[in-house]
């Protein structure tokens, strides 16, 4: 079968086949000959060669997580069909943590210079500074003062200033 | 001694204080918040009380619902362990109007080291060194921007309640200094009631070094030596270690003997930390007197071999204390990771969601002090430490490849942790020679981010083999090339987007 995972903004596109007691497992157009076990849920001793890679594979929410000689990859599953654009957008005006909102310094119409501070975010008893990412104007608010904010929204919108 | 202990805590200080309850046996009393119900320290306590909303105010800092869970539940004692009301020096005095004892000094002393500006004074009088700054009681905007102007820059703005960071700011340069004193003083009421902020000069090469003391109530005073706690992030500790690289026998005794003088000074009684900062001339000045066990205590169980906890429950008992001063070593040398579900690579922001997999690493002398678990969930309610590693060697550089080793085997799946970031910190070629200050991440690891190296091959073929094992329909294409024109047609490694 054929297996498509995404890491980094990249696809890597993997086949994996079992043959007897053994998987041929192909990437990169080599293939890889090897024997694996789990001994326990999700951990894996896999013999490559005269090798053996240990790894521990987790399923998450929205991805699966593989531990390997004290670093962990989270790699997403790829849809199918159609091609995944990642858009770069300028300036995240994202909350970077889900939190309490504790202070909103602008307004709707409110002009705003690079580096002004927008919003107040606590979480964790920590606060996050949301800052204008460049001059502007602010088009809309998202959220008032004591608002539950999760990790991601769009706290303020702010339409760029003409250069 | 006492027949039952209520722990006033959640996670693996919770943990840590019912494991000492129950060798000495004691039986425990757990609480917890509506979120912490199936948390760790609640399966493993006798009893436990459900405090309802998870709010930190409702359930952990709720000094009613916590002495009424005591009363009900027939505890004697209330151990608080760190955070949330270990230095509330109501809570303290709560417990001893309702006949509970409260493991730790008394309300008073608390109060008086919670106050950082008179505690700097009570130790400046008892002959304790302390640092430059504004202590006034002028709490204004307009006053405090003028006085920090005066005492010059790099400056700390405080929270005079705080402890952990929270309500502490660091000012570069006078136009973040309005903004940054608003910012700290938030934070200090919403943490601790208390918007009061002091403002002290940032010295120059400073290690924050802090003695462990250890005192009884009829008077017995020890220090259990220092532990050096430079590597810090966010004005939080990450790494800690004891004996300090910079220590010697001379200064040892002479802070020990400081230290011993200001628990003295106050009367102090149980376990508590004197904070020093140290400069690079290893001139030393009082910091702070924290009235509670530290997070970093296990460094000094591991080369004292005192169970500091076990001391803890044994002085509010009243007993005596049976070490003297000369009864106490140092042996080989000890480092501590505190493991927290945050991403160091993007500003040190809390990671929050379930845990997929747990699994520490096992070994001599390798303690894993921990409050999670397979299957937990990590909220975004309570501060995100999620462990402590802590290992001993014979020396430095023994107990640094321990550490290396044991982390490199530490599987936490499901929310990012410090850990990569905590194996490169002990790699580095200052922290191996000892050379480190507070400012030791923001020199050497400002803007750190884990190089995009792609996935490894070793990971590529555990992820195929996984999938193998535990085949997904919507993960599998069965044909490799359904449509002539897809992009997915590309073998090997490929870009979206360019």
């Amino acid at each position: 079968m054929f297996i498509n995972y995404e890491y980094e903004n990249h696809v890597y596109n993997v086949e994996v086949e079992r043959k007897e007691d053994k998987y041929l497992v192909t990437y990169d157009n080599t293939t890889y000959t090897v024997e694996a076990e789990e001994v326990k849920p999700g951990q894996l001793k896999i013999k490559l060669g005269d090798r053996y890679i240990k790894c521990v594979v987790a399923e998450g929410k929205n991805g699966k997580f593989v531990f390997i000689d004290g670093d962990v990859f989270k790699v997403k599953p790829v849809p199918l069909t159609g091609r995944k654009r990642m858009e770069k957008k300028e300036g995240n005006l994202s909350s970077p943590i889900s939190g309490k909102v504790v202070r909103v310094n602008v307004k709707k119409g409110d002009a705003v210079k690079k580096g002004d501070v927008l919003m107040v975010i606590e979480a964790m008893k920590m606060e996050y500074l949301i800052k204008a990412p460049y001059d502007g104007m602010v088009k809309k608010v998202n959220f008032k003062e004591k608002d539950q904010i999760e990790l991601g929204e769009i706290t303020v919108e702010i339409e760029k200033k003409e250069e | 001694m006492f027949k039952k202990i209520l722990i006033a805590n959640r996670g693996e200080i919770a943990i840590r204080v019912i494991h000492a309850c129950k060798e000495m046996g004691i039986e425990t009393v757990a609480v917890y918040s509506k979120v912490d119900e199936k948390a760790p320290h609640v399966n493993l306590a006798d009893e436990s009380v459900n405090l309802g909303d998870p709010t930190p105010s409702e359930s952990y800092l709720n000094i009613g619902k916590i002495i009424e869970a005591a009363e009900k539940k027939g505890a004697e004692a209330i151990h608080p362990g760190y955070g949330f009301l270990a230095e509330n020096p109501d809570f303290a005095q709560a417990c001893r109007d309702s006949g509970l004892k409260f493991i730790g000094p008394d309300a008073r002393v608390i109060a008086l080291m919670g106050d950082k500006i008179k505690a700097k004074k009570t130790m400046e009088k008892a002959g304790v060194p302390i640092i430059p700054g504004y202590h006034g009681l002028k709490q204004d905007t307009k006053i405090l921007v003028k006085e920090g102007k005066k005492i010059g820059f790099p400056l700390l703005v405080k929270a005079v309640a705080g402890g952990g960071g929270k309500g502490m700011k660091i000012v570069h340069s006078e136009e973040n200094l309005e903004e940054s004193i608003e910012s700290a003083k938030r934070e200090a009421k919403s943490s601790f009631g208390n918007d009061m902020v002091f403002l002290e000069r940032y010295l120059d090469k400073p290690r924050h070094i802090e003695f462990q003391i250890l005192a009884d109530e009829h008077g017995n005073i020890i220090h259990l030596f220092e532990r050096e706690c430079s590597i810090q992030r966010r004005h939080q500790k990450i790494i800690e270690e004891t004996p300090s690289p910079v220590m010697t026998k001379d200064l040892r005794k002479e802070m020990g003997e400081a230290a011993v003088k200001a628990a003295e000074a106050v009367g102090y009684t149980n376990a508590g930390t004197i904070e020093f900062m140290v400069d690079g001339n290893l001139n030393y000045y009082f910091m702070e007197m924290n009235t509670r066990l530290q997070v970093e205590h296990p460094i000094t169980e591991m080369t004292t071999g005192v169970d500091i906890v076990k001391r803890q429950i044994k002085i509010a008992a009243g007993k005596e204390l049976d070490l003297t001063q000369k009864d106490v070593h140092q042996r080989g040398h000890a480092l501590e990771c505190r493991i927290y579900a945050e991403d160091p690579a993007h500003g040190f922001l809390p990671s929050v969601g379930v845990l997929e997999k747990v699994e520490m690493p096992l070994g001599p002398n390798i303690r894993n002090d921990a409050g999670i678990e397979t299957g937990l969930e990590i909220t975004p309610y309570y501060d995100p430490m999620l462990a402590k590693l802590i290992v001993g060697g014979e020396n430095r550089e023994e107990s640094i490849n321990k550490m290396i080793w044991a982390l490199s085997r530490y599987v936490i799946l499901g929310v990012t942790t410090n850990i990569p970031f905590l194996k490169r910190v002990l790699k580095h070629e200052a922290f191996r020679r000892g050379n480190i200050t507070t400012h030791f991440i923001d020199t050497y690891f400002k803007d750190w981010g884990e190089q995009q190296k792609g996935l490894p091959l070793d990971a590529i073929i555990g992820l195929a083999i996984y999938n193998a094992l535990h085949p997904k329909r919507e993960e599998v294409v069965r044909y490799k090339e359904p449509d002539p024109h897809s992009p997915w047609k590309h073998t090997g490694r490929w870009r979206i987007g360019v």
